[in-house]
């Protein structure tokens, strides 16, 4: 489970981070000198066009890559600097994912698709199901437990998302265009899910979006082009 | 929610292909219960006949060679030797139907004395060495044929030209279902001899009763050295070895069984891999978000491993299920050559079916799991996270 962080505290630095993919004999840059602190209860909005780098900085944010130089801490943790085995224990512990396609196991009731990350704490089944249904009555979604994600609409499949997310009560959760795949209505509902998860039970989120309007929602707004930071937006909310 | 039940879900998810693979995997080990299950009894058959103490004397050059009927006396003669009778192979057709059990001349006088673990009733024995067309017969072939004392029993000669015309005598209990009818063989040599037949006075072979195990090595030395420089020289061995020796008959069969059952096995390996396959290939994204939520490398290895060998097993269960279902049939429909019922047949290698099963899955599983543990979360989810 999360450790649980202070308001202030210091979530994600990410520190002078370059990130350059091969292909074949060619290097091509995607991250440049980055640098960004993040802080606990922090709701931050990373935008840019397609190719500005957002997903990749949110992957090694998450801890599923690892940064050409420089260094990603999160929740004290130095990523660079992880095994790969450790880095799957350490995401089961910190890290909720929400993801654009919502990514449920179909084979799974909404309950189960929850309940999955919390197989990977040592909790027993009744701590589990008390974890299960607090997240999908967060998400207002405890009475569809029983139900399969094809029986869901596309905004019920994103909030059962949540709830898998905010299940292990993650110090940080990440999101990449969560109403991407959304009809405006749901979309909607889904940014005011998440900015209840940020102001009512202080999550930390980094969301990435193409979408001003989601990107109003957050409290900061991060601006990328071309792997460099060009903008950094806190708002009044 | 634990691994198990989300193995049994993905197993489920494409029930079409899980059953085909199922079934593919089924048939073929079904096949293999029914091959191993044959050559178990075969040794099985050794082994009972192992307890009895009896010896078979056969011409040296085999079931071609003759054997004298005044060597059964010469036998009996032996230090050692309790009884000693002829067993000739007859062979006839039944109703039209050719050999549908075992036929046997032998001699009434002392046939339950070799084979003392079968019990006739001492009045329908009587009747029998006093009826000279007269036979007995297992309950188990009187039940199956409704045969009843005092039923007439014609057998028509295939390898031999004279026909028998048998009246049921006695009915006798066997440990194993024999299959077996017995009838006198001076009435089978008078009738050749009548009809001038090129061969007569053939005893076939002689089973004897030996007085216990270790006079055996002793009474086998003496009978082929006593015979040694007659026109007939003998080959005289275990009953044991005497079963033995019908499964070598088959020559190199129990190699081939084993070469074609391990191709059978590489395979089934091949299909159920590439149905694994097409599973994973399906499931690359749904991987990457395990991983993403923190399954580790085993862990995905596991789920991957176990989804495969839990097919296979299935697949194996079915199969050897069959197989021993199968092999009972054989044991009621032609019990001369499957005599053992499969309740007394099952054992090891029942077991090392379903442990070769278990094989297909590791083997068939390890690729994609392999591959799945080894997946890139960021390539797994590509347009997402």
């Amino acid at each position: 489970m999360g450790d649980a962080v202070r308001s202030g505290e210091k979530v994600v630095s990410v520190q002078n981070v370059f990130k350059e993919f091969r292909r074949d004999q060619n290097s091509i840059p995607v991250l440049r000198g980055i640098n960004v602190e993040l802080d606990a209860c922090e709701y931050l909005a990373l935008m840019g066009p397609s190719g500005s780098g957002k997903t990749t900085l949110l992957n090694l944010i998450a801890g599923l890559d690892r940064p050409t130089s420089g260094n990603v801490i999160v929740c004290g943790q130095n990523l660079g600097q992880t095994s790969e085995g450790d880095l799957a224990r350490w995401r089961s512990r910190h890290i909720g994912f929400i993801f654009q396609l919502y990514n449920l196991i179909p084979v799974l009731t909404a309950y189960e698709n929850v309940e999955l990350p919390l197989t990977l704490t040592p909790l027993n089944r009744r701590e589990r199901d008390e974890h299960v249904k607090a997240a999908l009555q967060v998400v207002g979604l405890a009475d569809r437990m029983d139900h399969y994600p094809r029986q869901l609409s596309g905004g019920q499949e994103q909030r059962v998302s949540i709830a898998r997310a905010i299940a292990t009560d993650p110090t940080l959760i990440v999101a990449d265009e969560p109403t991407g795949d959304l009809d405006a209505k749901s979309a909607s509902e889904i940014l005011d899910l998440m900015q209840r998860l940020n102001t009512e039970f202080e999550k930390t989120i980094v969301m990435v979006t193409h979408d001003p309007a989601a990107a109003a929602r957050a409290r900061r707004t991060l601006h990328l082009e071309k792997g460099v930071l060009v903008n950094d937006v806190s708002s009044a909310r | 929610m634990k691994s198990l039940k989300y193995i049994w879900r993905n197993i489920t998810r494409n029930r079409l292909r899980t059953v085909l693979t199922v079934l593919s995997v089924g048939f073929s080990l079904s096949l293999m219960t029914v091959l191993y299950g044959y050559m178990e009894a075969q040794e099985s058959w050794g082994t009972e006949a192992a307890k009895y103490n009896r010896i078979v004397v056969m011409n040296i050059q085999g079931f071609f060679g003759q054997l004298p009927i005044s060597s059964v006396e010469k036998i009996r003669n032996v230090d050692g030797v309790r009884a000693a009778v002829p067993y000739a192979w007859y062979g006839g057709t039944y109703q039209d139907k050719p050999m549908p059990f075992a036929q046997f001349a032998t001699d009434a006088s002392q046939a339950f004395q070799v084979w003392d673990e079968y019990k006739l009733p001492p009045e329908q024995l009587k009747a029998w060495q006093e009826n000279r067309q007269g036979c007995v017969v297992d309950r188990r072939l009187a039940e199956r044929w409704g045969w009843k004392i005092g039923d007439r029993i014609p057998l028509k000669g295939t390898s031999y030209q004279f026909d028998l015309d048998l009246q049921l005598s006695g009915i006798f209990d066997s440990p194993k279902n024999t299959d077996s009818l017995w009838f006198h063989w001076i009435y089978l040599d008078e009738g050749l001899q009548q009809m001038n037949a090129p061969v007569t006075g053939n005893a076939g072979t002689v089973f004897a009763k030996i007085e216990s195990s270790d006079a055996i090595p002793g009474v086998i030395k003496v009978v082929d050295e006593r015979f040694a420089s007659s026109d007939n020289p003998t080959r005289s061995q275990t009953e044991a070895a005497f079963a033995q020796m019908f499964t070598d008959m088959l020559g190199n069969i129990q190699a081939y069984i084993r070469n074609i059952g391990l191709a059978v096995v590489f395979s089934l390996s091949l299909v159920a891999a590439n149905a694994m396959a097409m599973s994973m290939r399906e499931r690359v994204t749904e991987i990457a978000v395990l991983k993403a939520i923190g399954f580790s490398k085993g862990r995905v290895l596991g789920l991957i491993l176990g989804e495969s060998c839990l097919i296979a097993m299935l697949g194996g269960l079915f199969g050897v299920g069959v197989g021993c279902a199968f092999l009972q049939v054989l044991h009621i429909g032609i019990p001369q050559f499957f005599p053992f019922p499969i309740m007394e047949m099952i054992g090891p290698w029942t077991g090392a079916g379903l442990l070769v099963a278990a094989g297909i899955g590791l083997v068939s599983g390890l690729v994609p799991a392999v591959r799945a543990a080894q997946l890139s979360v960021i390539d797994g989810l590509r347009r997402v996270v």
